[in-house]
């Protein structure tokens, strides 16, 4: 029992955290600042602490990592505005990858809407598909059509489809449109044929 | 045209001939090695490991308490290939959320053809990776896609692990 | 001598690939590349299809490694995975060449250039393997060339021994005769 209020005690004391030995003292200060503070308001710490993390592995300049560590907590924030109070730490990590790449906080509202949970993979396809050179609004448009339907594996596989297109040369916005129009279709295919009688 | 004898011994020359070594292209190895290697990465349909070797997957759920955060809602993690090409390499490690940027966590294998390859569990999740070769130069994973947001000079990708039952 | 079941180390490496190491399974394919491939090249014919079903065979023994109930006998249980892939690659071949084939005869009207003199005794042998049906090659190459017992192939075949039998000495008597075909024309 007391080893369990310990082990607790540790768990949530987030300055307690071994992890924490790898920044500098000042930085870990204020890393550590940050992350208590996000965690008040109910923001998950793990992301924070591996950005953080990533930053000393790569060498970076303790104020670097402070900010690099800020700005993650408050697109969390704008994250879990957008997806609401249940998005889970890994949505919300999507989420804040997915405003970076240019969505909306009203394009994330919009797919928790249209989408059964976890909406993780929408939101990364999403992301990745403007890390691929696709324009945001292309992306966002797409993965908001394909969202209702479409599983997370028919997702990736669209994204991969965009990719190679690209990789060949096609212009990302055509690239996403024409397979944007192919996957649809595909998926009304489906849900034809699990609906016998229609037509 | 042939004897009797070339009659008897003419399916022991055919044998004879057939039994000589082929020469089957070298480069088959490496396309071999490359497509069970193809990055898992950010793919949901083809998960060997952890659905199929019970004795993974127990490794997998003994290391999930060190790399699964509370947000890992009591999934079993799924085993994921990692892959990177780099003939001239001494070493290659991949770090990224999932082990805590540790490179001493996830050193990778060296295999034939300057492939280094490694497999670790991941439960459901975004994370951010890189390789580190030979303890110093940086590289994202040409096979998955980029990270984005590069603030600390050097470029990472990610892996994204879907939940189940979607 | 059968399939090269105990070759040392096989079991050893297919545990590294289970415990993680994929790097370990290039020496298993690194090992099998030639012997396997030569079956698939004398199965199918074709080296470009013989190459895709050998690499595609190593690709499936990977995927379904979980699948290999004895390590130690990884070699066979890899062929069999090859025999069954050649057989659909062969199929698919097969088919092919007859499309092929009559396109040619369409284009040259069928001619059946003299070519005794100037094939090498390899081509010859395996035109004449090619004439054989696919289940008579199969059994023919996994007995004499492939030195497997029936017992052996029996369990990569699905097929019975007895039947098997009869196959390698049909494939036997039909190769003599293609054969002095060929040295005839």
């Amino acid at each position: 029992m007391i080893l369990t209020a310990l082990l607790l005690v540790i768990a949530q004391n987030p300055a307690q955290d071994p992890r924490y030995e790898r920044l500098d003292p000042d930085t870990r200060a204020r890393v550590v600042a940050i992350v208590d503070s996000a965690r008040v308001v109910g923001l998950p710490s793990d992301p924070l602490i591996h950005r953080a993390l990533e930053g000393a592995m790569k060498n970076a300049a303790g104020e670097r990592i402070v900010a690099a560590v800020r700005r993650l907590a408050g697109d969390l924030g704008t994250a879990r505005d957008a997806l609401g109070s249940n998005a889970t730490p890994a949505e919300l990590e999507a989420g804040v990858a997915a405003l970076r790449a240019g969505a909306t906080p009203a394009t994330l509202t919009r797919l928790r809407d249209l989408r059964k949970p976890p909406i993780t993979m929408a939101l990364a396809v999403l992301a990745d598909l403007v890390a691929s050179g696709v324009p945001a609004d292309s992306a966002a448009a797409a993965v908001l059509v394909l969202a209702p339907t479409a599983r997370d594996a028919d997702l990736v596989e669209f994204r991969r489809a965009v990719e190679r297109d690209i990789a060949l040369g096609a212009p990302p916005d055509a690239a996403t449109s024409v397979r944007l129009g192919a996957t649809s279709m595909g998926l009304d295919a489906t849900a034809r044929n699990a609906r016998p009688g229609k037509p | 045209m042939f004897e009797r004898q070339d009659e008897e011994d003419i399916v022991e020359r055919v044998i004879r001939e057939l039994r000589r070594p082929a020469s089957i292209d070298r480069a088959l190895d490496a396309r071999v090695m490359s497509e069970i290697a193809r990055p898992e990465t950010g793919l949901v349909a083809r998960r060997p490991f952890a659905r199929v070797w019970p004795w993974l997957a127990a490794a997998a759920v003994l290391t999930a308490v060190v790399i699964a955060r509370p947000w890992s809602r009591g999934t079993r993690p799924d085993a994921f290939q990692f892959v990177l090409v780099a003939p001239q390499a001494a070493s290659v490690a991949l770090v990224g959320d999932f082990n805590d940027w540790d490179p001493t966590r996830a050193p990778m294998h060296a295999a034939r053809g300057g492939l280094w390859a490694t497999v670790i569990p991941l439960p459901p999740g975004r994370y951010r990776y890189a390789f580190l070769v030979n303890g110093v130069e940086w590289r994202a994973d040409p096979g998955a896609p980029a990270a984005g947001d590069d603030e600390f000079g050097t470029p990472s990708s990610v892996v994204t692990v879907a939940g189940r039952g979607s | 001598m059968g399939i090269e079941i105990v070759e040392a180390g096989d079991a050893e490496l297919v545990r590294r690939i289970r415990a993680g190491d994929i790097g370990a399974y290039a020496a298993l394919v690194a090992r099998y590349r030639v012997r396997l491939g030569r079956y698939a090249l004398h199965m199918i014919g074709d080296r470009e299809d013989a190459e895709e079903a050998l690499q595609d065979a190593f690709v499936r023994a990977y995927r379904s490694l979980a699948r290999c109930d004895d390590p130690e006998r990884f070699g066979a249980w890899l062929y069999g995975i090859l025999v069954n892939r050649c057989r659909t690659t062969g199929a698919r071949v097969a088919r092919r060449r007859r499309l092929f084939v009559r396109d040619e005869n369409a284009i040259n009207g069928a001619t059946h250039p003299d070519q005794s003199d100037r094939v090498e005794w390899a081509d010859v042998v395996g035109r004449a393997l090619a004439r054989l049906a696919p289940e008579y090659r199969e059994a023919f190459l996994l007995k004499h060339v492939e030195d497997l017992e029936y017992e052996e192939i029996a369990d990569l075949t699905g097929t019975g021994v007895s039947a098997l039998k009869m196959r390698v000495k049909r494939a036997r008597e039909q190769l003599q005769r293609f054969l002095k075909e060929a040295e005839h024309v």
